[in-house]
């Protein structure tokens, strides 16, 4: 086993980011959506780092993936938030709930 | 100063708008109050920005990335457009306090009045062709939005919907010219593009010129576009002002001016322009003269006029057509406010139901026959000069058969005006209205407009220089002082004109003697009161969208499994390309 | 070998994070998740954001999580999924096998950059358009929380702290 590190990495990356596609496909519950966000962001942090790490341009890089660390907190807690709410309101977190603007 | 000015034009509205829209329907007085003192300020910072003409860009946002800066250049047509779209949209603020009393939701109707005319002053002084889609986008939203205002009226909501649409078509056009220009000259900005447009292939130029003629069609509701405007009656009236004089339509003469220089050497496109414009005049004349509603008779006469400044534009004279636009956006923004007094007024805009309102109103009468000299092209008004400056350019550089056509044009045009004067005016009551009050607010409108609809044509010499060489160095505009413009003017053709003029006058003093020939007339009077067939043109257009985006509701599930699925499925396409394209 | 360890290890907390039925352990895992993405951070050389990561990813976003769910409550009662699973199997593989591809021929040879300048600031001078959008993100989430909570009667205060 002599895997280029880089590798190991971008496989990581594309993995994290499909479990968390995966189960945003697959679920129906609200939190675990916020959840699988969660992961493919991480996902793409790794992506920065690692893209930064390989073109010696690190500092940008560190600085994008704050960025990004940041937005994703504020999505995380807006979407609890939201998911806290509808919850009260309509007694379940099942997303299919959320359909009653279609006709 | 000049970026500050800029900026203030552009953002006093839009600070307005959203003071306006927060402030909602609470207090009514003092929403009117506020938003008459915010378009007041926007045309004060608009007026002020008049001696600063010149081709330098005045203010650049950067945005990054490779799309090149956000830029805003102050020259002689986008400050003149700017004046107008302020000055004149300020006048139907003023206007709207009296008219507008008392009714709901007035909190909306000033946003989307300031939020109108601060984006149509960014889209005449901005250089960036992407900012100009975004703008000129945002001026078809704010139009849909004040047209259907009376969300309850099914009409309403048709017309603006109407609007949009058509409209649309347009900004589609834009887009892909801008998209277009990008692609072969490396950037967004208009006067790079101005200067190098003979690297641009032929083909692609010509595909380029005829897309920008269509957009510009659209937007200024020209053939065979020409139908929405008038349905957009459905406003209150001091929007109709708004759309037809200030902003709206004059989107499109400006983006056919301001390109002008690139595209006159494309084979055809001079003759389409021309032949767009004087059809658009034609049929719109005629469909003015058999209309009975009083809104829709000036509806078709905006038309009208625009086929005019279009087919100036097509004669090589952008400097004819702009100096016509700023006539007719007085004294069109004139009649439309007087028309809206009498309607407001009297309670309906049937001409058939009026009838000696002069003797209730005579101070709305004269200036509304003022508004009518001018729009029908009688000395000394504003209207005749200019109109004969078009004529003069078309005699000169136009076929002979178009400059008749626009000759006889020039008739219709009396004829309709003085037929709608003395239906609304004139006579004996014929049916029993009641004659409101009039307030001051709408004085305090009118008489300005009825001011300058005298004198305007005295700033011809200032104008000629406003557009000149200075500011606009690609369309090689003359200086053209008014005394030289008098001496040429009062020439052989244009008592042509008048004589025609004097004909349709004379045509309608004797009209109960010329029953037969009227008789003769009534298939073209069918055909006209069916807009010449493309009413259901533009219903179709309207008709096809919308059934088109009922059937794709399908794909809007609302649920987010199979959104994300779509997002998934498009990523998957997107990489399939790159991986077989490159 | 370190890198594949940690790989592994993220790649396994993930997969028990969306698959436990329970979302507290859901949320426990997602932080463990976080921890292990933290420390590759860390070994790629970048320890700023590996610090912001461990504390953001792993201690705050938890917290959160932990609050939301005590409210909402578990819902656990299994609900079947609309989209069939070998569908969106196969449609992320395809996207991930493609994306791998058009990685790998791109780059050709992976390299890392021997990791010398670690020590210099995040370049803040040619960014203050980030900066400017986070406190803008900051404030409207801020705002959007509050909106959100004040609605509710049922609800307790709890994440207004955070």
């Amino acid at each position: 086993m002599n895997l280029p590190i880089p590798l190991v990495v971008l496989i990581t990356i594309l993995c994290l980011a499909g479990i968390g596609l995966y189960c945003l496909l697959i679920t129906r519950n609200l939190i675990k959506v916020v959840i699988a966000l969660q992961l493919i962001v991480k996902g793409a942090v790794l992506a920065f780092i690692l893209a930064g790490n390989m073109t010696g341009q690190l500092n940008l890089a560190q600085s994008m993936a704050l960025t990004v660390i940041v937005a994703d907190t504020i999505v995380a807690v807006v979407g609890l938030a939201l998911a806290v709410q509808i919850r009260l309101k309509t007694g379940s977190l099942d997303i299919k709930s959320l359909s009653s603007l279609k006709r | 100063m000049t970026p500050i000015l800029i900026a203030l034009t552009i953002g006093i509205p839009w600070l307005g708008a959203i003071i306006v829209w927060l402030m909602g329907d609470r207090r009514e007085d003092l929403t009117h109050w506020v938003s008459i003192l915010f378009s007041i300020g926007a045309a004060i910072t608009s007026v002020l920005l008049l001696p600063n003409a010149s081709q330098e860009t005045a203010l650049t946002i950067p945005i990054g990335g490779d799309f090149g800066d956000f830029t805003f250049v102050a020259d002689g047509l986008g400050i003149f457009l700017s004046v107008i779209a302020a000055v004149i949209g300020s006048l139907a603020v003023i206007f709207s306090k009296s008219y507008m009393k008392g009714e709901g939701s007035l909190g909306r109707y000033y946003a989307f009045v300031l939020f109108f005319i601060g984006a149509m002053v960014g889209l005449v002084l901005s250089s960036n062709l992407l900012l100009i889609f975004l703008f000129w986008e945002i001026t078809a939203l704010c139009s849909y939005a004040l047209i259907s205002f009376h969300n309850d009226d099914p009409k309403a909501v048709k017309g603006g919907i109407k609007a949009l649409i058509i409209t649309s078509i347009g900004g589609v056009g834009l887009m892909v010219g801008a998209l277009i220009v990008y692609a072969y000259t490396g950037s967004y900005d208009i006067n790079n593009f101005l200067a190098n447009y003979s690297t641009i292939p032929g083909n692609i130029l010509a595909l380029l010129a005829f897309g920008f003629l269509i957009a510009a069609a659209a937007k200024s509701a020209q053939f065979p576009f020409q139908t929405w405007l008038p349905d957009a009656m459905e406003a209150p009236s001091p929007i109709s002002a708004l759309i037809h004089a200030a902003t709206m339509v004059n989107a499109g003469v400006y983006l056919l001016a301001r390109f002008y220089p690139a595209f006159k050497d494309v084979p055809y496109w001079s003759e389409a322009v021309m032949i767009v414009g004087a059809l658009s005049a034609l049929l719109a004349a005629v469909m003015a003269l058999v209309s009975n509603d009083l809104k829709r008779v000036l509806a078709y006469s905006t038309v009208s006029q625009l086929g005019y400044m279009v087919y100036a534009i097509g004669t090589g004279s952008v400097y004819a057509s702009q100096f016509h636009l700023f006539s007719h956006s007085i004294f069109k923004a004139l009649l439309f406010l007087s028309a809206g007094a009498v309607i407001h007024s009297i309670g309906t805009r049937n001409m058939l139901e009026m009838g000696g309102v002069g003797k209730k109103h005579p101070l709305v009468k004269w200036v509304f026959i003022i508004g009518a000299l001018a729009l029908a092209g009688l000395p000394i008004l504003n209207g005749f000069w200019s109109k004969e400056l078009i004529l003069e350019s078309g005699l000169k550089n136009g076929p002979l058969w178009l400059y008749i056509v626009m000759v006889f044009v020039a008739g219709l045009t009396a004829l309709y005006t003085i037929r709608c004067v003395w239906l609304v005016f004139f006579g004996e009551p014929r049916s029993d209205y009641h004659a409101h009050a009039i307030g001051w607010e709408m004085i305090a409108a009118l008489l300005p407009l009825a001011g300058a609809a005298l004198v305007s044509w005295l700033a011809a010499g200032r104008f000629s220089v406003l557009l000149g060489e200075k500011s606009l160095p690609f369309h090689a505009i003359e200086p053209l002082p008014y005394k030289e413009m008098m001496h040429e003017i009062l020439s052989l053709p244009t008592l042509v004109v008048m004589a025609v003029i004097t004909a349709a006058i004379l045509l309608w003093v004797f009209r109960k003697k010329l029953e037969g020939l009227i008789n003769g007339l009534k298939s073209i009077r069918w055909a006209a009161e069916n807009s010449f067939g493309f009413e259901a043109i533009n219903n179709a257009i309207v008709k096809v969208t919308q059934s088109t985006a009922e059937a794709l509701r399908v794909t809007q599930t609302g649920i987010l499994n199979w959104n994300v699925f779509g997002i998934l499925a498009s990523v998957i396409l997107l990489l399939a390309i790159l991986v077989l394209g490159a | 070998m370190v890198y594949v360890l940690i790989g592994v290890g993220i790649l396994v907390c993930a997969l028990l994070a969306i698959l436990t039925r329970r979302l507290l352990l859901s949320a426990a895992w997602l932080a463990l998740t976080s921890a292990l993405v933290a420390l590759m951070t860390y070994l790629l050389g970048a320890p700023h954001i590996a610090v912001i990561e461990l504390s953001v990813g792993a201690g705050l976003v938890t917290v959160l999580f932990v609050f939301a769910i005590n409210i909402a409550g578990e819902d656990i009662t299994p609900l079947k999924s609309l989209i069939p699973k070998p569908l969106a199997v196969g449609s992320i593989v395809l996207a991930g096998g493609l994306a791998l591809f058009l990685i790998l021929r791109a780059a050709g040879v992976l390299n890392l950059t021997p990791l010398t300048n670690l020590e210099s600031a995040i370049l803040w001078e040619e960014r203050y358009l980030d900066l400017l959008l986070q406190i803008v993100l900051i404030f409207s989430g801020v705002l959007g929380v509050i909106g959100l909570l004040a609605n509710g009667k049922h609800t307790p205060d709890v994440e207004e702290q955070s």
